[in-house]
């Protein structure tokens, strides 16, 4: 028990005091886990839109093996990361990107797309079916009557998100797989709670773990207020 | 009104992004402005783990003081996990770092898994310590200009009560006792391997065959025979809680010391527990892109007085000895040829 | 000058077909209602009207150009035309960016936009809603920002699409109000589909009766009630007596008219032996207890079947050789001791009965 309540004391001190380790790790976890999130959202806002709004043969196929990828397990994703990315035998292996940040992002934006993509898609499916004719016959353009669309959708299309960023925060079989936990460069809070566990350093676990609790509490406030819409 | 709550979660967003960016660049307050690209996060590092670290400037800034910074090479290394877990390269990273003005990123894994990522390209050289994997390492071209740069011993620990009776036995024979004991009453006598094709892994199958038995019929799969598949660190927690036996390289075993209720039970300096660490560059011959140039000088660095000197200083204060012995260390015969080993790659 | 004209236009999905052949004009500024029951295909023929589909055959000239043509600017095209549709929806935005955006989407300038928003919202009667959220409005008010939407473009051509159905009386009198003061205001050409008879009465200059699909009737209001032109229109614009029959003799412009047995006089110019219908409106029919010595030149007597008291009206299904439905009020049921079973008079003039061909 003592420990446990010493481990604990030590982890609120290194919070409230700002510890620089503790600081770093955790900003360069939000850092990557944002940038995933913009770049995924870049990307599957539009793709989602077009999933949408175009009718094509073997949509709903497409749909389901979108919404298959939601649970995808992270270290299949690191796998295939690990496949293409090394220098030998990987086609991308000229960019030499494995054991970078970079390299992190492109794992996480390919795990946490497909959830992206799906509630896209199903967030724009959720919004009223009259909205882009009305807009249409109002005199929006394509283009004009889609962008409503998408605004109409944007709670649930932020929620999705949302859901995105959680999961790409709190993953920690790619982050070690292919960021290799480098200290200083790809430490993230995830991997750090557990190396420092398996070295018996529970304080820095317990501070880190509080962090990413409170991240997790944050998104998923924030997940809440917007289904309350 | 739906709008403002809208806007406000976009305020909020937005500044969690700003902030990430801002601590994630804070030791990189040199320079201008940080962009977004997460390549800025590539600034040096500013905390090591290890609170021995005796040279404590983390930030080589450049020469000129304006804030401009060159950006840097990186140089990728994957070691076995001893020597990061004892904070080994915590201690080392940053006197190199300084000494050539690259980045060293440290990965740690097993020796397997270490050769692993040399052949595939992911690193500029390799840190291992089990000379059956090391073979075909270098015999298939992919490990050039080998250097043994320490070594330390491995050991057997166990509970203090040494249910088996191994306390002071050679080596082999107390593998031997172990397993007739395991056989008898598999419920108190266990034994842990690392199970991960590790180097501790390799040696401690050479002990079993030593031993006379056959790893794959006669000791893996037994009841008192539990394969952790994990890095040294775990192994030796897991051994802690099942009071089992456990082959254990003596630097972690010393550095864990504190934190176990484990005791060493077999350690003596012997030629069947010898651990030699070396260290390999990776052949830009089969890996196109690997850094040769840089792993030339790093392996020179690590073979040098200076540093074998610190090799041999490491953890003397914290542990009261040594953890690793510097190769150039006679006190043993760690390797057969030592002045051909110190010899400087050209 | 024609604004719109459609030209054998028909619409099939799968394999129904839900427009047959139609072929309709309609004059600049003029108030066109489209009358027919539901499903009867106007909402179809609004939405080929305002571009949001396409017709299976036929053609469809918007002042004189033909629309299906590749040359047309369809985005410019439909810039010209706004449509309010039936179910009212709005965009979950406040009441001013609602009525905006069709302004925003034509990229004028924003001190224009708040102008022209704040006149729409005005007319409507809204301008206290300007920043409210527009989804929590009522179903009513909502149709009003609709309509304020459609018409802050000053569109040429407003199509309505039953713009009160579902809608509170209040609401509706509002409605009517707005659409009265832009008719009479902007000469905006207005197409609108109602369900609602008194309404296409209230607002248009001209109706066109949708039945099934087919475009059977056009003409002013007086036209398609008192003269419907065949037995489908007479249904639907309420005339309850239809009575079948055969055309036996002539004199000059009366025709004697053969109905099971008994005769009917009406005024129409139909041969000797065609096949017809008698249209009699049921509140044209007087009851009497003695037979009547007026002018009606129809006069039968009849037996009470049924009798139905529905407000101040009383409606009386009687046999006189054919069925007859008329209506009365309760004082003069009263008056006559009108009960089932009871034997009377039914009497209405050869002016009051339209004869139509029939077809089947």
């Amino acid at each position: 028990m003592d420990q446990i309540l010493v481990g604990f004391a030590k982890a609120f001190q290194l919070i409230v005091s700002f510890d620089p380790e503790v600081m770093e790790i955790t900003g360069r976890t939000l850092a990557i886990a944002v940038l995933s999130c913009l770049v995924s959202t870049l990307f599957c806002i539009p793709l989602g839109s077009l999933i949408h709004f175009r009718n094509f043969r073997g949509k709903r196929v497409l749909i389901n093996v979108i919404q298959t990828f939601y649970s995808m397990p992270t270290v299949v994703v690191g796998l295939m990361i690990f496949i293409f990315f090394s220098r030998v035998g990987g086609p991308f292996g000229v960019f030499n990107l494995m054991f970078t940040p970079t390299i992190m992002v492109i794992g996480q934006v390919i795990l946490i797309s497909p959830i992206v993509l799906g509630l896209t898609v199903a967030a724009l499916s959720g919004v009223e079916k009259g909205v882009f004719e009305t807009a249409s016959s109002l005199g929006a353009s394509r283009i004009q009557a889609t962008l409503l669309v998408i605004r109409e959708a944007r709670y649930a299309i932020l929620s999705a998100v949302t859901l995105g960023f959680g999961r790409a925060i709190s993953e920690v079989g790619l982050a070690l797989m292919i960021g290799g936990n480098i200290a200083g460069y790809t430490r993230v809070i995830t991997t750090a709670i557990a190396m420092e566990t398996s070295k018996g350093n529970v304080e820095l676990s317990i501070a880190l773990g509080i962090i990413l609790i409170i991240l997790a509490l944050l998104v998923n406030i924030i997940l809440n207020r917007l289904q309350q819409k | 009104m739906s709008k403002k709550g809208f806007k406000s979660i976009i305020i909020t967003l937005s500044l969690i992004m700003v902030l990430a960016l801002l601590v994630g660049c804070a030791p990189a307050a040199t320079t201008p402005a940080p962009s977004p690209a997460p390549t800025t996060a590539t600034t040096p590092a500013a905390t090591q783990p290890a609170a021995t670290t005796p040279t404590a400037s983390p930030t080589p800034t450049t020469p000129t003081g304006y804030p401009i910074q060159q950006p840097k090479v990186r140089f990728k290394i994957a070691t076995t996990t001893s020597l990061y877990d004892t904070g080994l390269w915590a201690y080392l990273e940053p006197a190199f770092e300084k000494k050539e003005n690259v980045e060293l990123d440290i990965v740690y894994a097993g020796t397997g898994a270490a050769i692993n990522q040399g052949k595939a390209g992911n690193v500029d050289a390799v840190i291992v310590h089990d000379p059956d994997q090391e073979k075909p390492f270098v015999e298939e071209g992919w490990g050039i200009n080998k250097r043994s740069f320490a070594y330390n011993f491995f050991m057997i620990a166990g509970p203090a009560a040494d249910p088996a009776g191994i306390k002071d036995m050679a080596p082999v024979d107390a593998f031997k006792k172990i397993a007739a004991a395991g056989k008898n009453d598999p419920t108190n006598v266990k034994f842990i391997s690392r199970g991960d094709n590790s180097g501790t892994h390799g040696a401690e199958r050479r002990l079993w065959a030593s031993a006379g038995f056959d790893y794959a019929t006669q000791v893996q799969k037994q009841a008192w025979y539990v394969e952790a598949g994990q890095g040294m660190g775990p192994t030796l927690t897991m051994a802690n809680e099942m009071k089992a036996y456990v082959l254990c390289d003596g630097s972690t075993f010393q550095s864990y010391k504190g934190r176990l209720a484990l005791v060493a039970l077999v350690q003596k300096a012997a030629a069947e527990t010898l651990n030699v660490y070396s260290v390999y560059a990776v052949n830009p011959a089969k890996v196109r892109g690997a850094r040769l140039d840089i792993a030339k000088k790093f392996i020179n660095w690590l073979i040098s007085p200076e540093v074998q000197n610190m090799i041999g200083e490491y953890g003397v204060k914290e542990f009261g000895g040594p953890l690793f012995f510097p190769i150039a260390d006679p006190t043993f015969p760690a390797i057969p040829d030592l002045a051909e080993n110190m010899k400087p790659i050209p | 000058m024609v604004l719109i004209e459609t030209v054998n236009l028909s619409k099939k999905y799968a394999e129904r077909e839900v427009l047959k052949n139609v072929n309709l004009k309609i004059e600049r500024a003029e108030v066109f209602a489209l009358i027919g029951p539901t499903g009867a295909g106007k909402t179809t023929l609004i939405r080929i009207l305002d571009l949001l589909e396409a017709p299976s055959s036929g053609q469809f000239f918007f002042n004189g150009e033909d629309v299906s043509s590749h040359q047309v600017d369809r985005l410019a095209l439909k810039r010209r035309m706004s449509y309010v549709h039936q179910r009212p929806l709005v965009f979950n935005m406040n009441v001013f960016d609602n009525v905006a955006c069709g302004l925003r989407w034509r990229h004028l300038n924003s001190s224009i936009i708040k102008r022209k928003t704040e006149e729409a919202l005005d007319l409507v009667g809204m301008a206290s809603f300007r920043n409210g959220s527009a989804k929590t409005l009522s179903g009513g008010e909502m149709q009003r920002i609709a309509i304020a939407r459609a018409l802050v473009t000053e569109p040429e051509v407003l199509f309505l699409d039953e713009p009160t159905a579902n809608m509170d009386p209040v609401s509706t009198a509002k409605v009517e109000e707005v659409l009265a003061h832009i008719i009479n205001q902007r000469k905006t050409t207005i197409i609108m589909s109602t369900h609602n008879m008194s309404q296409g009465q209230r607002m248009a200059n001209r109706l066109g009766t949708l039945i099934g699909g087919e475009l059977l009737q056009t003409g002013t209001v007086s036209d398609i009630f008192n003269q419907p032109q065949n037995r489908a229109v007479a249904e639907f614009v309420g005339v309850e007596n239809i009575i079948r029959g055969v055309v036996e003799g002539k004199d000059n412009e009366l025709a004697s008219i053969a109905v099971n047995g008994e005769k009917i006089t009406a005024i129409s110019n139909l041969p000797v032996g065609e096949k017809v219908d008698v249209l009699i409106r049921p509140e044209y029919i007087v009851f009497s207890s003695t037979p009547a010595s007026g002018s009606a030149r129809n006069v039968f007597k009849c037996q009470v079947n049924r009798i139905n008291t529905i407000g101040s009206s009383v409606r009386i299904e009687a046999t006189c050789g054919f069925p007859l439905l008329g209506v009365i009020t309760v004082q003069s049921a009263q008056e006559l001791g009108i009960s089932i079973g009871k034997e009377i008079y039914a009497s209405f003039k050869a002016t009051a009965i339209h004869v139509i061909k029939r077809w089947n």
